[in-house]
């Protein structure tokens, strides 16, 4: 991802370092993560489960729980304030108002015990001053956008009248309310159907050029991430590994873990393979990284360097950055097929 | 590491796989599979949900039949109904030429022999008290299968076969990913040499680089002992990798039925083709130039019943006819259930 040239971007997260304490010991759950964010702009973060992608938006949103967390080090500047420095207070004012979170799971989200007008005309009264008729008018307003059939009726049902798809629909319409400028999105449509699925993506697209809002959305899936964002963050064992403008990073990954994922998915369209090329072993135990770069276990290309040392993210001459000492094109890969430890 | 093997190579009886020739190793026919439902009001009319309504297909010796569809399609249904884990409404399981559907636990008991399961959720499928060496021994024990000296010996085969290091025999389920509970939950599978095993979403709980993994295990022990395997998932991707055929289902029923190239390439009913412009692809250029039908509105409840095809509230290409009534799935290499579907 490169910067915009000259204006300052809307969001920039730099050295960001958050740990947790946990039974198994101290887990480095985001490692020294930095990218930014321009208005308007997509940028998509993939990683496995364990890879930091969530954890680094709750710490964006000021979410980490601490304890267990702790936010050990780095700065996430928005419009030029660090977020990391506010008092819960002036946070709650940036927070639901100008940078806005959907989550995974609708029915987890949102509360089972209030009805979805309840819920949002909240929003506004708070973070806008709207009287409760201004609030409901601009709550049916948003989930009219949204594509809720008879708005004005259904805002008075419970979540659980609604299906999964629709109530995600609701949260879409909820973090909207205020026009946020930052819509950040973790894994907005893993629970839905993949029709329900294409209707969300084909939503949060029309949002980004219609308000321009700027949107950051993390997904494991990297289908959904082709087919939404501008540019990619890829992450693994609390590092982001690679970074590149989302053509070039699905046309000629860099990074040999990037090169793995998009081998080990099947593919539908086109010619099925006799065999996926699996990445062999396993992501890592974020208590326990293995020295030097943490994918060094499972790359088929290591050297020796990278088990001692740890590759920055740097220029990979390719239109992107990677963090790898080993340039992929000139190195024939030996893949290794088994796993057999736990 | 290499361990003597014991019984269980593969079974003469296999003939070659995808030979369409052969007689079938699992035949269902008709099969409808109805819930009453609670009714709203306590006035109000008794509902019933068609979970699955009317489905019949085969599985070959050795072959995979996919099939695909939403929540709710009734395809995970299908597998219980098969598994006889619940009883169907009507209709016929046939396995290895005997009606099954109708049998008891007992008489049911030899037949599980032949046809195993494994499930989508590798941390609820396995006992967390039980090793895994009795975890995998347990369907040996049940079935009488090795004199006990030898159980040891056939687990630690068995855990080499899927990828397991067989010096892990004595540790508990925890201490394992959840890619290898997926493998340890195939071992038990296989410890009984099936010859039909119902896979439902067996990769879906399982992170990217480990689904790879589990998929090319699946394929490799199916070249290597002759299995068939009904794939239950709603990864398309996934489907079309893994199978011979694979069968598309809506609303309790199968609107779709081909070899997996014919399928994917040339979806004939509207749903299929909904379905596959809707999986998103790894590949930004490719996903630009495709043509999008996005599907208005959702899948509608299976509880009321439909004059005419159940699709047809969704269809981008409905007409008055298709609501006069149901269309049938039909016959020939690659049946679609849908009146329009000919001139498609």
């Amino acid at each position: 991802m490169k910067a915009p040239p000259m204006a300052e971007p809307l969001l920039s997260v730099e050295n960001l370092q958050v740990q947790f304490r946990t039974d198994d010991g101290l887990v480095e759950a985001v490692r020294d993560v930095s990218f930014q964010l321009a208005a308007g702009q997509t940028l998509g973060i993939v990683g496995e489960s364990g890879s930091g992608k969530s954890v680094t938006n709750l710490a964006v949103m000021g979410l980490v729980p601490q304890p267990p967390g702790r936010i050990v080090g780095g700065q996430v500047r928005y419009r030029g304030r660090d977020l990391l420095r506010l008092s819960q207070r002036e946070l709650s004012r940036i927070r639901g108002n100008r940078i806005a979170m959907i989550f995974q799971d609708p029915m987890t989200a949102l509360n089972p015990f209030l009805t979805v007008a309840e819920q949002m005309t909240e929003v506004t009264e708070r973070h806008l001053g709207h009287s409760y008729r201004q609030a409901l008018a601009r709550s049916v307003e948003l989930l009219e956008r949204v594509g809720i059939p008879a708005a004005a009726e259904r805002i008075h049902d419970y979540p659980h009248q609604f299906s999964g798809g629709m109530r995600q629909r609701v949260m879409i319409a909820m973090a909207l309310l205020c026009q946020p400028e930052i819509l950040i999105a973790d894994e907005p449509t893993t629970a839905l159907d993949v029709t329900i699925q294409a209707q969300i993506l084909e939503l949060l697209k029309q949002l980004q050029r219609e308000e321009g809002t700027a949107i950051i959305l993390i997904s494991h899936d990297l289908g959904v991430v082709a087919s939404l964002c501008q540019s990619v963050l890829v992450m693994y064992g609390g590092k982001v590994v690679e970074r590149a403008e989302s053509e070039t990073l699905f046309a000629n990954p860099r990074h040999p873990y990037t090169l793995g994922l998009l081998r080990s998915i099947p593919r539908w369209d086109g010619r099925s393979e006799q065999r996926l090329m699996a990445i062999p072993g396993q992501p890592p135990n974020l208590a326990r990284l293995p020295s030097g770069c943490s994918f060094h276990p499972r790359c088929p290309y290591v050297l020796e360097r990278c088990r001692r040392e740890c590759p920055p993210l740097e220029p990979s001459g390719h239109g992107g950055d990677k963090a790898c000492f080993v340039d992929v094109d000139t190195v024939h890969d030996t893949v290794p097929t088994r796993e057999v430890s736990p | 590491m290499s361990l003597p093997a014991t019984s269980t190579g593969p079974r003469d009886a296999h003939p070659a796989p995808g030979d369409s020739a052969a007689a079938p190793l699992l035949e269902v026919s008709d099969l409808k599979v109805h819930f009453a439902a609670r009714r709203q009001r306590l006035s109000g009319p008794r509902r019933v949900i068609r979970a699955v309504d009317g489905v019949s297909f085969t599985v070959r010796p050795g072959e995979t039949l996919g099939l695909v569809g939403e929540s709710g399609c009734g395809k995970s249904t299908t597998a219980r109904a098969i598994l006889n884990l619940i009883r169907p409404t009507s209709g016929q399981v046939h396995f290895a030429g005997q009606r099954i559907d109708h049998l008891n636990a007992r008489r049911m008991l030899p037949v599980r022999r032949d046809l195993q399961m494994i499930f989508q959720d590798p941390y609820a499928s396995l006992n967390p008290r039980m090793t895994v060496g009795s975890i995998i021994a347990e369907p040996m024990r049940i079935f009488g299968l090795h004199p006990l000296r030898r159980q040891q010996l056939e687990v630690m085969r068995l855990m080499d076969l899927v990828g397991l290091n067989p010096r892990y025999l004595n540790r508990y389920p925890h201490e394992f990913s959840g890619g290898q509970r997926q493998r340890i939950g195939i071992a038990r599978a296989l410890a009984v040499n099936p010859r039909l095993i119902v896979c439902d979403e067996p990769v879906s709980a399982l992170d990217v680089s480990i689904q790879a993994q589990v998929i090319n295990l699946l394929m490799d022990l199916q070249r290597q002992l002759g299995l068939a395997y009904l794939f239950i998932a709603h990864d398309l991707s996934v489907v079309r990798h893994i199978s011979d055929r694979v069968g598309v289902m809506y609303l309790g029923r199968l609107v779709e039925l081909a070899d997996a190239d014919a399928l994917f390439r040339s979806p004939r009913h509207p749903y299929t083709q909904a379905l596959l412009s809707a999986a998103p692809l790894p590949d930004p250029v490719a996903q630009r130039a495709r043509q999008r039908i996005v599907l208005r509105g959702e899948v509608p409840s299976p509880d009321r019943s439909y004059p005419g095809c159940p699709f047809a509230d969704r269809c981008p290409i409905v007409e008055d006819a298709c609501r006069q009534q149901v269309p049938t799935l039909g016959g020939g290499p690659h049946p679609a259930a849908c009146i329009k579907a000919p001139e498609l």
